[in-house]
């Protein structure tokens, strides 16, 4: 038996952030990671981080990765575990931990959970063909060991992941050939929208997947429009040719290991499924244990860093009590409080609601909320977004905010700042030299040039996580006009190559010279491409295209926020047919489920018991949510009624031997002291 | 098929390893896991379905799904996708469990 001060299950943003703030505390801290490697699903995050400088805003989530794992080993007091799963969390306290073939039995003076989330499965048709993949699969296949997971993709959901990851397929040479979204309005931030649409990549809304073709493997998606109820209409079907359909459609928190050990449990669908209930400060209702990160609801990575610390915090209070703190109570509080104001600053804006309304269901009735009241945007700040969130393409109204007057517009080159959705992002304001950036008053605010003092100098432009800074300048003298725009694919244009240039949709929109290609290990990767065009070109070019389209199709010869609405998707008349695979592990289908809920059998557990489904090698991870809804919609139930099957430990996979090893060697079978 | 350039990455690819699948040689690199292998050399059936024997391919990639379970030098039921490919190994899919044999 192993005691020590802190245990924290899980070493992603969350779980690293906890084991940072409860190892400065001077306290024996141990960290638990399944994987090889610690910085869970930072580890394949290519792009720039939003948020604020302090909470490593425009930095690559891979960079993260390396500047938290480096703040991590410089803390002997904390021991890092990799290839260490927690199997469960018992009455007495014990944690048993498989680590490497061998089990151990913890038992900790508190307990931070961060293990993170599962993707949704979906149900259609022919889902489990080779080739129907999980958006995290993908981005583990091409961004962790660059292998092409397919050729030709259809992208599913248009939160942040569905863009991020269609983006990213995109920078590994493979083709997307639309991303469809289930509600009316695109889910994830607009810049990554315009991003994919400037590259030619289509994003339907009021679209879903019915079917995947083929017989070994994908061959085709067939996608289908659905009206204002989630009908599909008849003869709106599109088959996509493709080899691989990702699923983005949303996470689930993965909190088995609290349910079991008997922590309460809500159904929030804003946060993204079952989490545990806790306290402002991430306790949950069994004392000692604190949660955070996408197990505590589901959020961006930045969240995930506030939150761990926060519950590191607190798991090292309860620690501390006992004891000498190296931080005065006084310094302790402060840090915490400040942390909460993150936190909320970060979810104060429009993209931030829905945590806020999920957040809000967790606490008891009355009591008053950890949040700041969202700052009513000004007209000028909040501009109407309806088309561009179909479209991911800006009006030309929305557009003419973004320009100075005409008299401005000649002679110097000026910043177009197409940022027009209040989201938690400033890098933007700290790159400006001459300060023609306003600073923000809040995280969330809208980007204003002020364009007497805005140079044109584009260093804003490589520095935005969005690519959503653009420089024009007009030479009438020449008869020209200079685009200066980010870039990030490959191959790069060269100076004084000819290119074809595209409009914010990705079509061609002419041709343009390359004046230049700047790129310094400040840009971080991101080139910027200047390019001259015909005047009446400037406000429309957003794109180059090189003559070879990438260098990596010669050798085949390359957060999480909006999710459809669970409620409406509940009563979705979208009926998948019987033969739909609602369980991978052991091959039952909805039909199947159908008819024990038809029999009477209505709750998860029930439903486990006789068809197998959660008994199989995932413990239900991809099958639960599916079965929730069909109870939810066959009995009329609200989703949050629908009992959740009991959790039991091992959590992951053990083999007797291993058991057995370790009760036969010291630690396992020593008898626990009270 | 294989990133070979990247805009933002730049893969550190391991020695070159050889392991057995269903008795085919296939090409590794160290540190890689044995899905990303088999990936990129085309191989995208990882198992059979236990009662339809439908294929099934890699869905999560991170050990939780139950999709891509081998036996991997005669243990069954090998999270093939967080298991590392070594030089020599002896990977056969299950079709459809594992046995002990």
């Amino acid at each position: 038996m192993k005691r020590l001060d802190v245990l924290v299950i899980g070493g992603g943003p969350a779980g690293i952030s906890a084991a940072i703030a409860a190892g400065k505390m001077g306290l024996e801290v141990v960290l638990l990671e399944e994987r090889e490697f610690l910085g869970g699903q930072l580890v394949k995050q290519t792009h720039r981080f939003f948020g604020s400088k302090e909470e490593h805003a425009g930095v690559r989530g891979i960079d993260i990765v390396t500047e938290l794992t480096a703040t991590l080993s410089g803390m002997p007091n904390v021991s890092t575990w990799l290839e260490a799963t927690a199997l469960g969390l018992y009455e007495d306290g014990v944690v048993t931990v498989l680590h490497q073939g061998r089990m151990h039995k913890f038992l900790p003076r508190s307990i931070v959970a961060a293990t993170g989330a599962f993707e949704r499965f979906l149900p259609f048709e022919n889902n489990d063909l080779p080739g129907v993949f999980g958006a995290g699969a993908v981005q583990t296949l091409m961004n962790m060991y660059g292998v092409k997971p397919a050729q030709k993709v259809l992208m599913v959901g248009s939160g942040n992941i569905g863009l991020i990851v269609s983006y990213q397929l995109i920078q590994a040479g493979v083709e997307v050939v639309a991303v469809l979204e289930a509600a009316g309005n695109i889910g994830g931030y607009l810049v990554h929208a315009s991003k994919l649409r400037r590259l030619g990549v289509p994003i339907l809304t009021h679209y879903t997947v019915q079917k995947a073709i083929g017989t070994s493997e994908v061959e085709g998606a067939i996608a289908v429009r659905l009206d204002d109820r989630w009908n599909p209409v008849e003869g709106s079907e599109i088959l996509f040719p493709c080899d691989a359909i990702c699923l983005a459609t949303g996470l689930s928190p993965l909190g088995e290991i609290l349910s079991q050990a008997g922590c309460q449990v809500k159904y929030v669908p804003e946060l993204g499924g079952d989490v545990p209930v806790r306290d402002e400060n991430l306790q949950t209702t069994r004392p000692g244990v604190f949660v955070a990160g996408d197990l505590a609801g589901i959020e961006e990575a930045t969240a995930a860093m506030l939150e761990g610390e926060l519950a590191g915090l607190g798991a090292a209070r309860t620690v501390l009590s006992q004891r000498a703190s190296p931080w005065s109570e006084e310094d302790l509080e402060k840090r915490v409080q400040d942390l909460k104001q993150k936190l909320s600053g970060l979810r104060a804006g429009p993209v931030g609601e829905k945590i806020r309304k999920g957040l809000g269901r967790l606490r008891p009735a009355g009591e008053s909320g950890e949040d700041v009241p969202e700052k009513k945007p000004s007209p000028q700040d909040q501009p109407p977004l309806e088309e561009l969130w179909k479209t991911g393409i800006p009006t030309p109204s929305q557009l003419q905010r973004k320009l100075p007057e005409e008299a401005r517009k000649q002679p110097r080159p000026f910043a177009v700042v197409e940022c027009f959705q209040q989201i938690p992002c400033d890098p933007c304001v700290q790159s400006c030299p001459v300060g023609a950036i306003a600073p923000f008053s809040t995280i969330n605010d809208i980007p204003q040039v002020d364009f007497a003092r805005c140079t044109g100098c584009g260093n804003c432009i490589a520095r935005c996580p969005g690519l959503a800074i653009f420089v024009v300048g007009y030479q009438p003298e020449k008869g020209k006009a200079t685009v200066s725009l980010p870039y990030e694919l490959l191959p790069r244009p060269k100076k004084g190559q000819v290119v074809e240039v595209l409009d914010r949709a990705g079509r061609v929109a002419g041709e343009g010279t390359v004046l230049s290609v700047l790129d310094s290990p400040r840009m971080d990767r991101t080139a910027v491409v200047k390019v001259e065009v015909d005047p009446e070109l400037a406000m429309e070019v957003r794109m180059v295209r090189c003559p070879v389209e990438n260098v990596n199709a010669q050798e085949t010869q390359q957060e999480h926020l909006a999710q459809p609405n669970e409620e409406e998707w509940a009563q979705d008349p979208t009926l998948p047919g019987d033969d739909t695979i609602v369980c991978r592990c052991e091959d039952v289908t909805l039909g199947q489920i159908r008819e024990l809920i038809q029999k009477g059998f209505t709750t998860i557990e029930e439903i486990k018991h006789v068809s197998r489904c959660g008994m199989g090698p995932c413990q239900g991870k991809t099958c639960s949510p599916i079965i929730a809804r069909e109870i939810a919609r066959i009995t009329g139930k609200p989703l949050d009624q629908v009992k959740p099957a009991k959790t039991r430990p091992p959590f992951g996979g053990i083999l007797f031997e291993e058991v057995v090893r370790s009760e036969e060697e010291s630690d396992g079978g020593e008898a626990y002291e009270a | 098929m294989r990133v070979q350039q990247h805009p933002v990455l730049t893969f550190e690819r391991g020695a070159r390893i050889t392991f057995l699948f269903d008795g085919q040689p296939v090409e590794a690199y160290e540190g890689e896991t044995i899905v990303a292998a088999l990936h990129a050399a085309g191989i995208w059936k990882l198992s059979e379905s236990p009662a339809k024997h439908r294929p099934r391919g890699l869905f999560c990639a991170i050990g939780h799904c139950s999709s891509c379970l081998m036996t991997v030098d005669g243990v069954p039921n090998v999270r093939t996708c967080v298991t590392r490919a070594r030089q020599g190994m002896v990977v056969v899919s299950q079709q459809p469990r594992g046995d002990l044999g």
